[in-house]
């Protein structure tokens, strides 16, 4: 094989007179966009019609509009960051969030050739079911030799804990994953397909959502199939497998927020309406599946999975896992849940197999295999190898197997790439572990047109396309798919390869045979029983991590406060002040322990306290508290909306952004100037913190999950609260003008003090506002009564419970303000400072018993024992 | 190798296999996943065997989920969502072994190797699937290094693997303290040292490397063997060996621990690819400290009443 093409430019086309500038794809590659194979000298043909429907439905005064194209691709930037659409990347240490590349340009699959590859898609799907069963079960591909043993007992994806496992309904695959590509005669073929846990369908939705709208007149007009009625049937399809049927509950188990494909995880939890649950979300007990949450433990009997195969049971399968969970794969044994899909499926995705599918059709189904795969030849097999060794250069070389301690494996390598040492280098490395190696013939995709930077270009594409369970061993191909389009058109790459490691999407549009679906994606209407289900869960692990939301949002911005406090009044202020200030700035964590008092040294003080601001300062100051705020959020992001979540983000990264370059200048160092500088930091991150407290209050459905982070956020404001004040009150604060105002100001009450009061400076109107009055937020009595209702209704269902922990808390509304008032021998409220601090051991006695009661399932880690 | 022709020929024991787990803290849940009834085989028959769990798992009745695994080992799950500290796991069985036949020597090594190596349509042999490396005893160019020279051009397989067996009991010292439940054959050849497991692993591994099929067996030994017989080593420990295919004879049992091969004082428990695939007992446990379980066995003769 040669790679002597060349680019035919981009010449005008004068016989369509198209309205369109699109240039001709790579001589040797089927052209999409004019329907046929680009030969070399050959005159330029025009459109196929439902690009040129396309294009009409684009048109202004008769012509395409680059500028309005340049629009709409725009848009279609804008709506893929809007929604937050991302994928991860962790490599070399960095993790790096890119935003999801997506092509304005749909890839188009007429109606006659979708047929086609609905059939081949799903007769292969049927295949590996079949497939599966065997070599799980009674192994006759394997005895008689059809599949290589050699191969399949050797890839260490052929789960042996799997074999004898006959799962619910005899369906191994519910989700299968096939790559396609149009080669240069017009043929589709089969590349490869993606069997454990394959990735997707939920970009597939984000880019049907976004392209969809962004091109409606031409989607109508093509005649565009929905894709949502395979999505409702895959959810039947699941549920039917299951005894409890229509009352199943599914959930998509991730393998977390630093997948790399999490985005569109949580996308498509959201959009099938199941709950989204990490592998410790969920526990085995007598051989049930089960979900922890916040009230207590609820059957599962679906698990749509992304957690691949090997790590779904550490007690059978990779002890090292963590992202599964233990006494998996017995419940699957019993029957009592459904694992889509079943693990064991990694073995066919070996490029080695490829040859020997036509063979096991035939032994499995009888029937020929209707779409071929590309071609394959496994160097296992002796004479296989010998006969392609001279002809290595015509190859890609990839692995047999993944990587594993009984495989090796390694980046693919296209050997014309390669010089003569080094291609005779690679024949000896075959030569000494031929199994391990499995060459392809390169792979020549068509050309589809994207619009890139101004202008229609053809770029290679491979389709993925997704076969779906109906439940009764049918399969139902999803009308539609991902395509994906390489970045570049450059001959020295290898277009199959380099879409590996970096490609835009496009959506795929499948053309209507008949009518088209009505089914859209936001499927049928609701009725009243289904709003009553639609009651969202609230796992153990996202409890935990709304409590602590709540909490650190509130530590935070009291922090802050006390922060910028101390910076702001320390210097005219008096020994009580400075002293409480000290005190509070120590106890929360502001300045490392030991730090000479303000009363010792205001300077060291106030550089101290300064330095601890950020993150990495190791004190529990602003930093800490705004980092430990967006960690919850992380691991809370399926609930925030992306604004939400971008505003937690930005608050973190202004913050240290603008301490660092405070605190940065080397000329600055230790002088007055940064003080003012971080003050000015300090106001903003407030601001910025009140839009997210804004954000909590009014931008999240306030279920369980919300109450609980109200609870958290009260709790630590009642906790600091009165401490502050107990403190204050027994350095006698409230003696003093500017001791006064301050304790007023820790209460965020100088204003309403203020008008009502005016300028008096007693203790009763006082204590009225910052312990009894019900109307003020900052008042003890308000947020001790918040927090017992949030308690009551939180565990509405154990109610038992709910008054047992809520009976300790302080009622100050039914306090006597006489006696809290009245002063000891020495001038004191004494008594008052002693409910205050009763107060604070209360509050701390009821974040462990919430701890233990609502996350109780969360705590710990598993470990592995041998013997 | 002593030949086990002029040993006994028959043994009837009783064994017992203890496995205690002192935590030291508490464990809120545990699931478990045994290797410990024993199969039987042409050459073993297994009565009165006896799982006690102590604290008794969770699911009363079917607490123990029984069944079979690939290789047709049993497979014993069980699993306690009750907070415990010690955990205590005791099989007790009687057994009757019959010593195998002299094998003989056996077909050259060379086509055995032939026989499971692929070629397009020609029927396998179950045993092909032994032939691979698996993760505790890979293939490598070390072990057939290590193993080569022993395998001289047209040598009958048993002559040569019982050549090998020897090497490894005479270079390789019996140490507890060296390696552990993780070591794999790469590891332990590195060492020269190390328990039944490693020396089993390593025999395996290299026979592997040459192409021949071995397995892993996990067993137990007489602990105190009859009068005028040595007593051989890991008696009290469960025990492990390998064994290997040869067409005609078919699995052929050797104990490099021992230099001899497998007669009737070798109780077979279960067997497996490696250690990996037949632990005892495995456990996946949330809680409680990393303590090490604590295992006694003991193999007795049964005295005809």
């Amino acid at each position: 094989m040669t790679d002597a093409t060349s680019d035919s430019g981009h010449p005008a086309d004068p016989a369509s007179a198209a309205p369109v500038q699109a240039g001709a794809a790579t001589v040797g590659r089927f052209d999409e966009l004019r329907g046929a194979l680009v030969e070399p000298g050959a005159p330029l043909r025009g459109f196929v019609p439902h690009w040129q429907q396309l294009f009409d439905t684009l048109k202004v005064d008769g012509n395409v509009d680059a500028a309005e194209l340049a629009s709409r691709a725009a848009r279609v930037l804008w709506r893929v960051r809007e929604d937050g659409a991302t994928y991860n990347v962790h490599a070399e240490g960095v993790d790096a969030v890119h935003a999801w590349p997506l092509q304005l340009l749909p890839f188009i699959v007429p109606a006659d050739e979708w047929a086609a590859i609905a059939a081949g898609v799903s007769q292969r799907a049927r295949l590996f079911n079949a497939t599966l069963a065997d070599i799980y079960g009674a192994q006759t591909l394997l005895r008689e030799a059809v599949l290589p043993p050699s191969l399949v007992f050797a890839h260490p994806q052929y789960l042996r804990p799997v074999h004898g496992l006959v799962p619910p309904g005899g369906v191994f695959l519910h989700v299968a994953a096939f790559d396609l590509a149009r080669g240069p005669e017009g043929r589709w073929w089969v590349l490869a397909q993606r069997l454990q846990a394959p990735s997707g369908l939920g970009y597939l939705l984000e880019n049907r959502l976004i392209v969809g709208q962004e091109m409606h007149e031409a989607f109508a007009a093509l005649r565009v199939q929905r894709a949502g009625a395979s999505f409702l049937s895959l959810l039947d399809g699941l549920r039917a497998l299951t005894p409890a049927g229509d009352r199943a509950r599914i959930v998509l188990l991730t393998p977390g927020p630093r997948h790399e494909t999490y985005f569109e995880q949580v996308f498509l939890a959201r959009y099938l309406g199941i709950t989204l649950v990490e592998g410790g979300d969920l526990t085995v007990r007598d051989r049930q599946l089960f979900l922890k949450t916040m009230q207590g433990l609820e059957r599962v009997h679906v698990v749509l999975r992304r957690v691949d195969d090997e790590w779904v049971d550490p007690l059978e399968l990779r002890s090292d896992s963590a992202l599964g969970v233990p006494g998996l794969l017995q419940a699957l044994r019993a029957g009592e849940v459904v694992l889509a899909n079943v693990p064991g499926a990694g073995v066919l995705e070996s490029p080695g197999l490829a040859a020997f599918w036509p063979g096991v059709a035939r032994r499995l189904l009888d029937e020929e295999l209707l779409l071929p795969a590309s071609t394959h030849w496994w160097c296992g097999e002796d004479s296989v190898w010998q006969a392609q060794r001279a002809r290595l250069a015509d190859f890609v070389v990839a692995p047999t197997f993944p990587a594993s301690p009984t495989t090796q494996s390694f980046q693919p390598v296209v050997a014309a790439y390669l010089d003569a040492a080094a291609r005779a280098a690679l024949a000896a490395r075959v030569d000494a572990d031929p199994a391990a190696f499995t060459l392809q013939a390169r792979v020549r995709p068509s050309e589809t047109p994207v619009w890139d930077a101004g202008a229609i270009e053809p770029r290679p594409a491979v389709l993925r396309v997704f076969a779906l369970t109906d439940g009764r061993g049918g399969w139902q191909v999803l009308p539609g798919g991902m395509a994906r389009v390489a970045m570049r058109r450059d001959r020295t790459f290898d277009p199959w390869l380099s879409m590996q490691h970096g490609s835009a999407s496009a959506d795929t549009w499948v053309i209507a045979q008949g009518e088209v679906s009505r089914v859209s994606l936001l499927g049928a209407p609701l009725s009243a029983s289904d709003l009553q289900a639609q009651q969202r869960t609230v796992t153990s692990r996202a409890a935990e991590n709304l409590y602590w939301l709540g909490r650190y949002t509130e530590r935070a911005e009291f922090v802050v406060a006390l922060a910028r406090l101390a910076l702001e009044s320390l210097r005219p202020a008096g020994a009580d002040i400075r002293t409480l200030l000290g005190e509070l700035a120590e106890w929360h964590g502001l300045v490392p322990e030991g730090t000479p008092t303000p009363l010792q040294s205001l300077r060291v003080f106030e550089r101290a306290l300064v330095s601890a601001l950020p993150a990495a300062a190791g004190c529990t100051s602003a930093g800490y508290n705004l980092r430990a705020l967006v960690a919850c959020g992380h691991a809370l992001r399926e609930r925030l909306s992306p604004d939400h979540w971008r505003l937690m983000q930005e608050l973190d990264n202004h913050f240290e952004q603008h301490v660092a370059s405070a605190l940065g200048g080397p000329a600055q160092a230790g002088g007055a100037a940064p003080v003012a500088d971080v003050v000015g930091v300090l106001g903003r991150t407030a601001m910025h913190l009140s839009a997210v407290t804004g954000a909590q209050t009014d931008r999240m459905v306030r279920d369980d999950g919300w109450r609980l982070m109200s609870v958290g956020r009260q709790v630590e404001r009642l906790d600091t609260l009165c401490h502050a004040l107990a403190r204050g009150l027994e350095l006698r604060l409230h003696e003093s003008e500017a001791g006064f105002t301050l304790l007023l100001t820790l209460f965020d009450s100088v204003i309403t003090y203020r008008a009502r009061f005016q300028a008096r400076r007693e203790l009763l109107p006082m204590v009225h506002l910052l312990v009894f009055d019900t109307d003020n937020p900052r008042s003890l009595a308000w947020v001790a009564r918040t927090l017992r209702d949030r308690l009551r209704k939180l565990s509405r269902q154990d109610t038992a419970w709910a008054d047992e922990v809520s009976a300790g808390l302080p009622v100050p509304e039914a306090w006597s303000i006489d006696v809290l008032c009245a002063l000891d021998a020495d001038g004191q409220p004494s008594a008052m400072i002693a409910a205050l601090h009763a107060c604070v051991d209360t509050v701390r006695n009821l974040s462990d018993a919430i701890g233990h009661h609502l996350f109780a399932h969360v705590a710990g880690a598993d470990h592995n024992v041998w013997q | 190798m002593s030949s086990p022709a002029t040993g006994p020929r028959q043994a009837a024991l009783h064994v017992r296999h203890e496995t205690r787990y002192e935590h030291g803290a508490q464990v809120v849940l545990a699931h478990h996943l045994a290797h410990l009834r024993p199969r039987e085989t042409t050459h073993q028959t297994v009565a009165d065997w006896q799982l006690q769990i102590d604290p008794w798992p969770d699911g009363a009745e079917r607490a123990c989920d029984a069944g079979l695994d690939v290789f047709g080992n049993w497979r014993h799950a069980f699993s306690h969502a009750r907070v415990h500290e010690r955990l205590s796991v005791v099989s007790t069985f009687d057994a009757r072994v019959t010593a195998p036949d002299d094998p003989g020597p056996g077909l050259p090594w060379e086509d055995v190797a032939a026989r499971l190596r692929y070629r397009a349509g020609a029927a396998m042999p179950e045993a092909s699937e032994f032939a691979l490396g698996s993760p505790y005893a890979p293939r490598s160019a070390e072990f057939a290094q290590f193993a080569g020279d022993l395998f001289a051009p047209r040598r009958p397989l048993l002559d040569a693997a019982t050549a090998l067996m020897h090497r490894i009991f005479s270079e390789f010292q019996y140490r507890v303290d060296i390696t552990d439940v993780g070591t794999d054959a790469l590891h332990a050849l590195q060492l020269r040292r190390g328990v039944c497991q490693d020396f089993a692993h390593v025999m395996i591994a290299a026979l592997r490397s040459l192409g021949l099929a071995a397995r892993y067996v996990s067993g137990y030994l007489l602990t105190q063997p009859p009068p005028g017989q040595p007593r051989l080593v890991g008696g009290d420990a469960s025990h492990a060996w390998a064994s290997v295919w040869c067409p005609k004879a078919g699995w052929v049992d050797l104990d490099p621990t021992n230099d001899v091969a497998a007669g009737c004082d070798h109780v077979t428990l279960a067997w497996g690819r490696d250690y990996g695939d037949v632990a005892p007992l495995r456990g996946v446990i949330r809680g409680g400290s990393n303590a090490r379980p604590v295992v006694s066995v003991s193999v007795t003769p049964i005295v005809a009443p």
